[in-house]
């Protein structure tokens, strides 16, 4: 029995000494050449706030990591902590009181809000909305109309994705009857590379640029191009806003310097993500380096952080029209321009 | 019996009152009835959870065959078992979420993948059951049997397969629970009909009434599923009782 025991022990120790491999650690040091902390107050004054987001750690999130590593949120006397989950529970969570600070898209706000959720949005960060879509090259579809009688496929039928979709589809007169869309889950890669489908509603900052880099020849429809909605920013709650005022205005200026930051120098940008998030590192790295790339296409632009009213007015008469909103909502309820003006 | 769901109600309705949560976050159960009535009336339910049966039995009558045959053979051989049963449970290591995505790439993103997923979900404690069960049988009556003169098909169908009965019920009611589990993974990944997909179509129009709906027609029907194997637990082994 004891003989029969020792043959797997060694097998497991091997492999949790593997794992624990120096190696494999994350390391605790700034990259060289990565800008150190200038914090102007001590850990001990810091306002701890959690800031979360509606994926995982990602090299897309690299401003708000690039503020942390520099100091930007400290110099406002904050201490943030960043967390990670589902988009709209999330937001349960910050309407609830339970979170102070979102990153979420602008659709969801206006949802949220019509469901009775006390948030709003208090900085633009895309600049464009990052949905679009995709085909390979010898798919015979390069304009809207190429997408009459086609299958494309869609990861859900609700979120930024499936409301950029119906956005599009008004904004060109293809009514949706006319495509077959065909719920795909989040395989758009395989289905465009496998031919299930003739074409695919992407993240604009992911699917087209793994193509891309992956040697495929692409044709992208985005969907800002036909209309204007607003996109991911910072999203609060209304007490937040009442009682923290400064608060927001710190986290709103620590975040446009991280934004910025990142604009203009995207390569230190992304030494200090791969501290935070050691995978895009290796034989990622040229892919990361490109999502990064593309993302900043996306975020840079005149008034960073400002919100544009028309677009806000857009989606709410886009969510009646698709009945997904049944409550009547004041299109300046949901966003403020008040911490983004200095 | 019909105390607990009062009960239930009542803390529910208790807990709505005092306001200690809003209702995005936990809805009174008014709304929810209202909620229920309206997606029963308008046919949204029904074309919801058909589809969810449908992968369900689909799921059951793979993974159950599956299951079934491969742990009579696992149970009858020793060889067989240690050739196949360590891989078998160290792939029960691999979560069925993690592993979904990927089965819908290999299956397609139409009802064959939750069924497989269903099938993949309840495979494993159906076939560990079948084993025991089978192994369960006496060796005494084995060998009556075979003083008898029992053929291999006789063997089975008149000693091995009513002695294992009761571990294989229990087998199957596991089978049935987790079958639903499996069809609402499949329906997270990519889906445009069924419970899981209306879970996940409520969360993001923050419609938390509907999402408590799609959960209590989810416990509706692993209900029924329990009551459906008490039943055949009774029809079946009625003559253990009896005797």
């Amino acid at each position: 029995m004891r003989k029969r025991l020792i043959g797997p022990l060694i097998a497991l120790s091997l492999v949790l000494a593997a794992c624990a491999a120096p190696g494999n650690a994350p390391t605790a040091s700034p990259a060289s050449g990565s800008p150190t902390p200038a914090p102007s107050a001590t850990a001990g004054d810091l306002v701890p706030v959690t800031l979360a987001m509606g994926y995982v750690p990602n090299v897309q999130f690299a401003p708000l990591y690039v503020a942390k590593e520099r100091g930007y949120f400290a110099a406002e006397g904050i201490d943030v902590t960043f967390d990670y989950g589902w988009e709209t529970d999330l937001l349960k969570l910050l309407a609830a009181g339970e979170r102070q600070f979102v990153i979420g898209s602008g659709d969801q706000v206006a949802l949220a809000r019509a469901n009775g959720l006390p948030v709003r949005y208090v900085l633009n960060w895309y600049r464009r909305f990052p949905v679009c879509v995709v085909a390979l090259g010898d798919s015979g579809i390069s304009k809207p109309e190429d997408l009459i009688g086609r299958t494309v496929g869609i990861p859900v039928l609700e979120g930024a994705s499936y409301i950029g979709w119906r956005a599009f589809l008004k904004a060109v007169g293809i009514e949706p009857e006319k495509v077959n869309l065909q719920v795909v889950g989040y395989t758009q890669v395989a289905s465009l590379t496998e031919k299930r489908v003739d074409a695919a509603v992407c993240y604009a900052l992911n699917e087209p640029v793994q193509l891309r880099t992956a040697g495929h020849d692409v044709r992208v429809l985005y969907l800002d191009q036909y209309a204007n909605l607003p996109s991911n920013g910072l999203i609060t709650n209304d007490r937040t806003i009442e009682e923290q005022p400064e608060l927001v205005r710190g986290m709103v200026r620590a975040f446009l310097r991280g934004l910025q930051d990142t604009i203009t120098d995207p390569d230190g940008a992304f030494a200090i993500t791969k501290q935070v998030v050691p995978e895009i590192g290796g034989e990622n790295e040229a892919l990361q380096r490109a999502v990064l790339a593309e993302c900043v296409r996306f975020w840079q632009g005149e008034e960073l952080g400002k919100s544009d009213p028309a677009s806000w007015r857009a989606v709410v008469d886009l969510l009646r029209e698709l009945n997904l909103m049944d409550a009547a909502v004041d299109p300046e309820s949901l966003y403020t321009n008040e911490f983004v003006t200095p | 019996m019909a105390v607990a769901p009062l009960l239930f109600l009542a803390l529910w309705q208790g807990v709505c009152w005092r306001g200690l949560y809003p209702p995005f976050v936990l809805p009174p159960p008014g709304a929810v009835a209202r909620r229920f009535a309206g997606v029963v009336r308008d046919g949204t339910l029904w074309s919801h959870t058909s589809v969810t049966l449908l992968e369900v039995f689909g799921g059951l009558l793979i993974g159950l065959s599956v299951a079934l045959v491969l742990g009579y053979l696992l149970a009858k051989s020793r060889t067989l078992e240690q050739l196949v049963l360590p891989y078998l449970v160290a792939s029960q290591a691999l979560p069925v979420v993690a592993l979904a995505p990927l089965l819908v790439i290999w299956f397609g993103t139409g009802r064959l993948s939750k069924i497989v997923v269903c099938a993949l979900t309840l495979f494993f404690p159906v076939l560990v059951n079948t084993i025991v069960g089978i192994r369960s049988v006496e060796r005494g009556l084995r060998d009556l049997m075979r003083s008898l003169g029992a053929s291999r098909w006789q063997m089975f169908a008149l000693l091995e397969v009513p002695a294992a009965m009761p571990v294989l019920l229990s087998g199957l009611r596991i089978g049935l629970t987790l079958s639903v589990i499996g069809a609402v993974v499949g329906e997270f990944v990519a889906a445009d009909r069924g419970l899981g997909f209306l879970v996940n179509l409520a969360r993001g129009l923050f419609d938390t009434p509907l999402l408590f709906v799609a959960l209590f027609t989810l416990m509706a029907i692993a209900l029924a599923f329990h009551a459906l194997t008490s039943s055949l637990e009774r029809a079946l082994l009625g003559w253990q009782r009896d005797q």
